[in-house]
């Protein structure tokens, strides 16, 4: 695709574009910092009412005990599923779009699944009563953790998935680190020499960085394909209906593509323009961004479908009966926003002029972040409520705590991600060169 | 340890840097040269015709030492606290459970031996870094030859490629 762009700049341009962002940034910067601050407190402050007077204070009680909390864990690890998927499985697709948006997208993945990490924890209240028998630490009871429950696989699969996201991230970024250093004086030029490992860009280097890079990605691709699922056997291991059902690993990991290019597209469409690179983050780029999106939207769609095919085709009366609920029942909202702004909305997309349309598609792309999260909240909540029993129904309400510590989940993934944008290289300044006209003398 | 002296040659586009690659590969009046390239230019590779990457070989050990360490975990654990479920015995019976574990850490310490092997066999971190040239990492190729003079035939070889820019290195 961008073998069609018409670059208005050649690979001498990229340094100075691209880095502009680490000279004064545009006021509005300081306001969304400010912002993400302020939320990052509340969050705070929730979280520290929450270990001192109890769990009592969010919304969960019997027989609804994974609320809201575990809802924003579901989806943070959704969206931090793009970045690795734009790094790995495009960079072996050789999809070269993918070039000048896997930096901020795999920053992206990273602070999402911090922000993942985080809510398990707050879900315990005093995470340090309950969080030290999941890794497997001798202890004088002679006990260890349950390797056949799929709780404890999660613990594995996601700090893997943080791991390695975090190393390709960083090994990705080593190259750019030494331009910024090059560029620098004083202090400043100490610290980005140390950050680049003192990085010189020679051939042999090159050399083995090449292979490195292919095997990482090698490695991570299907580590992004498994995550999602093993959160998705959290659910699927269960008997609970709703949940137990053999479509949830490829339903969910749709789902978290969706969510995760639908929240690259929300970020890089205002920080391109932050930090003026339209020259280099072309709409062609973001339009394919856009594509994948639809192409996942549409999965996502059939497994909806299918979900309710087969809870009416097996004949199961619990098992129909949620999903009859979810349509018409307490949580009919939650299942039509989802439905709409997941399957519904994203249509538009077809259109090529709707997908260039930036206002339309940013508008489009915040729906479906929407839209996913009311999903898992209405796979997580709807289920627990009414399962088997009627004795045992219930009915969950969001507390203002629930609402409290999402915000500050926001806020928090903001804040990493802003001052990534302020000091690092928002585009990968190697990479970008790769897909630009080559530096020849002679036409080949 | 002291660095040796020699001559920079300075080139603006990839195919001359490529010829001249080509050109004095191998030579022993060449000896440890180095190559600049601002990025990973896969005619560099072919010039360079260094052969597969050991880097390979960290992936591979780091792999199969994670798929042991997930498996032997897993069923190390069952045999110390055997959790007999529905009569299974622990152990063997209990395997398809440790997939997962096997599957986690094969690719964790797959990765982090990658990693280990891309800054071993890229002599990083490199504390003493000698930067020849800031725009190395800009826009410009470059290539170092030790122990040779900006009079010598050496240099005469490598500016009739097209070099931009050609001067002496200190030693240090």
């Amino acid at each position: 695709m961008s073998d069609e762009i018409k670059w208005n700049r050649t690979i001498s341009d990229v340094n100075d574009g691209i880095l502009a962002n680490l000279g004064k940034p545009h006021p509005s910067y300081y306001i969304a910092w400010g912002a993400a601050i302020i939320c990052v407190l509340i969050g705070a402050f929730t979280w520290g009412m929450e270990m001192t007077v109890g769990v009592g204070i969010t919304g969960k009680n019997s027989p609804v005990y994974w609320g809201v909390l575990i809802t924003d864990f579901v989806f943070w690890v959704g969206i931090g599923h793009a970045g690795t998927l734009i790094s790995a499985i495009l960079f072996l697709f050789r999809a070269k779009w993918r070039n000048t948006v896997n930096r901020s997208a795999e920053a992206m993945t990273v602070f999402a699944v911090i922000t993942a990490g985080l809510f398990p924890l707050i879900h315990m209240g005093r995470f340090w009563f309950g969080a030290y028998w999941i890794p497997p630490l001798p202890n004088t009871n002679n006990l260890w953790a349950n390797y056949r429950s799929p709780l404890a696989w999660d613990v594995f699969a996601i700090s893997t998935y943080l791991t390695i996201s975090l190393l390709f991230w960083y090994m990705g970024m080593v190259p750019d680190l030494a331009s910024i250093r090059d560029r620098m004086k004083g202090l400043r030029r100490g610290i980005y020499g140390i950050l680049s490992f003192g990085w010189r860009g020679t051939a042999k280097q090159w050399h083995h960085y090449e292979a490195g890079y292919g095997f990482l990605a090698a490695l991570a691709t299907p580590l992004v394909l498994s995550v999602h699922s093993i959160v998705s056997w959290d659910f699927a291991m269960s008997i609970q209906p709703g949940w137990h059902t053999t479509i949830f690993p490829p339903y969910f990991v749709a789902g978290a593509i969706l969510s995760g290019c639908a929240m690259v597209y929300t970020l890089l469409v205002p920080v391109r323009t932050m930090f003026r690179m339209e020259e280099f983050i072309r709409p062609e780029h973001l339009e394919a961004c856009i594509k994948l999106t639809l192409l996942t939207s549409t999965i996502v769609f059939y497994a909806y479908g299918v979900e309710f095919f087969v809870a009416w085709y097996s004949g199961n009366p619990y098992e129909w009966g949620i999903f009859e609920k979810r349509a018409i029942g307490n949580y009919a909202f939650y299942f039509w926003v989802m439905v709409f702004c997941n399957c519904i909305f994203p249509l538009i997309w077809w259109s090529k002029r709707m997908r260039n349309n930036m206002a339309v598609s940013m508008f489009v792309a915040v729906l479906v972040n929407v839209g996913m999260w009311f999903e898992r909240y209405n796979i997580i909540v709807s289920s627990l409520a009414e399962d088997f029993l009627p004795g045992s129904w219930g009915h969950f309400q969001p507390s203002l705590s629930d609402i409290a510590l999402s915000v500050g989940s926001f806020g928090w993934f903001m804040f990493w991600f802003l001052i990534f944008c302020r000091y690092f290289p928002i585009v990968s300044m190697s990479e970008l060169k790769l897909i630009m006209p080559k530096p020849l003398s002679k036409k080949h | 340890m002291k660095r040796p002296g020699g001559i920079l040659v300075i080139y603006k586009y990839l195919d001359q840097v490529c010829d001249a690659m080509v050109a004095i590969r191998g030579r022993s009046d060449f000896k440890d040269h180095e190559v600049f390239s601002p990025t990973s230019y896969h005619e560099i590779d072919e010039a360079l015709d260094a052969g597969p990457s050991q880097v390979r070989w960290f992936t591979l050990s780091g792999a199969l030492t994670g798929t042991l360490t997930g498996f032997g975990l897993g069923l190390w654990i069952d045999y110390d606290w055997p959790l007999v479920v529905g009569g299974k015995l622990p152990g063997l019976y209990s395997i398809p459970s440790y997939v997962i574990l096997g599957f986690e850490l094969t690719i964790l310490f797959g990765g982090l031996m990658t990693i280990l092997g891309m800054l071993v066999m890229g002599r990083l971190p490199n504390p003493r870094q000698r930067i020849l040239d800031v725009r190395f990492t800009d826009d410009r190729f470059g290539i170092f030859v030790p122990n040779v003079a900006l009079d010598g035939e050496q240099a005469r070889l490598l500016k009739q490629f097209g070099a931009e820019e050609i001067r002496t290195i200190e030693s240090e």
